[in-house]
């Protein structure tokens, strides 16, 4: 077949990983991106800093979730009686049998996979960042914190919080708690890290500092 | 136009980079090489089942219950929905219709037309694959909106007798029905979308 592509040197070449077309690499001027001819897949973003973006929108979300767990998310009053719940109380407050799914639900996919996958991101990125070796494992490190990318449910979570909202109706009166607005920025943030990550220039790199 | 697999090479499914068939592990991010992910319809299917299996009782047990003043009333997401309609409300109906009801039962006929029109290779532009592809990729979180609404209500509204919302047997069912079709949409090896229809032209 006669497709013009080089066989010989399969490092110049990059197979979408999304529908296997082969794609020759180019190298690409700041600011601009590669997607797949077939399936328009972001191949390869070169944001500038794209690194340092990552690693400060990671941390940031380290914070703000950290200060979300605090404070009271939630505040309801009816006939006089208040009750504040945060975060932890969702949490905590299904002990009896399979309901402590729920909690469960909200333990995982809204604060710990978050974190993790921010973690995961800092200790991949960090050493590349400076110009550092990767440290020990780092490929799997990466592999995870992409492939948790689709658990982590901060904005979900921001949406239920909405749809709980006007399900009570005029049950009772609600109130929102600070940690409400910073998980508003959370998801945010988390949004705009999960932006910032061009997979294949963190592979390319660990690869270059590892050979 | 020619995909890795058709050039008797085999791309990354993790990030991209192509190598000889003969290959084991990844040289760039070290994963196990597979030009198609082994067994991916049969993964799909058993675990869209499981999410079905745990969907029927997730309708026919109540989701919640609201307890106020004594008085307690349990209801599934259907009689949930019939309510807000009779109250007039249909803006919180739709939006409780569409993340409980639509989404998931959208969710499992997508995913089995998917995987039967990729086995049985029906005659479908390979592009209204995509499109349904990302649909169930993208939406498939979204359910997952209801059993939040459950967990926030329920930890929330709990003043004892005067009202309290409590979780019911299908809010578990439900959180687990989501996960297990979610898994399922993962267990699609998209580059088999493309398979067959992506020869045609280049044979002629």
């Amino acid at each position: 077949m006669t497709t013009g592509l080089n066989y010989q040197n399969l490092d110049g070449l990059i197979a979408c990983p999304h529908c296997d077309l082969l794609h020759e690499l180019e190298a690409l001027q700041p600011g601009q991106r590669a997607t797949c001819s077939r399936c328009h897949s972001t191949l390869i973003t070169t944001k500038s800093e794209t690194m340092d973006r990552t690693l400060a929108l990671a941390l940031a979300s380290a914070v703000l979730m950290a200060g979300a767990l605090c404070f009271p998310f939630l505040g309801m009053s009816k006939a006089g009686l208040e009750r504040k719940a945060s975060i932890v109380d969702v949490i905590l407050a299904f002990s009896e049998g399979w309901y402590v799914l729920l909690g469960l639900c909200v333990l995982l996919f809204v604060v710990v996979l978050p974190m993790v996958r921010a973690a995961l991101l800092v200790y991949t990125i960090w050493p590349l960042r400076q110009g550092r070796p990767a440290l020990p494992h780092a490929k799997l490190a990466f592999a995870w914190a992409e492939a948790l990318a689709p658990w982590a449910m901060t904005e979900i979570f921001i949406i239920g919080t909405a749809v709980a909202l006007i399900k009570i109706g005029g049950l009772a009166t609600i109130s929102f708690g600070t940690s409400f607005w910073l998980f508003c920025v959370l998801v945010l943030v988390i949004g705009f890290q999960n932006a910032s990550v061009c997979r294949w220039t963190i592979w390319s790199t660990i690869r270059k500092v590892t050979a | 136009m020619i995909s890795a697999r058709e050039a008797g090479l085999v791309g990354c499914h993790r990030c991209g980079t192509v190598h000889q068939p003969q290959d084991h592990d990844c040289r760039m991010c070290g994963k196990t090489l597979k030009s198609r992910k082994p067994n991916s319809l049969q993964k799909t299917w058993a675990w869209l089942i499981t999410g079905l299996v745990f969907y029927i009782p997730a309708n026919v047990f109540p989701l919640l219950s609201n307890r106020v003043l004594g008085s307690e009333d349990g209801h599934t997401i259907i009689e949930g929905i019939i309510l807000f309609f009779k109250k007039g409300d249909f803006l919180v109906a739709s939006v409780i219709m569409a993340a409980s009801l639509l989404i998931p039962i959208g969710k499992f006929l997508i995913v089995g037309f998917l995987v039967l029109s990729i086995h049985y290779r029906w005659n479908l532009s390979a592009h209204a694959r995509l499109v349904l592809y990302e649909l169930v990729e993208f939406i498939g979180r979204w359910s997952m909106i209801d059993v939040f609404v459950v967990a926030l209500l329920a930890s929330l509204i709990r003043l004892g007798a005067i009202i309290s919302i409590l979780p019911g047997p299908g809010s578990v069912c439900f959180a687990l029905s989501v996960v297990f079709t979610m898994i399922s949409a993962q267990s699609i090896d998209a580059k088999l979308i493309w398979d067959d229809t992506s020869k045609e032209p280049k044979h002629e």
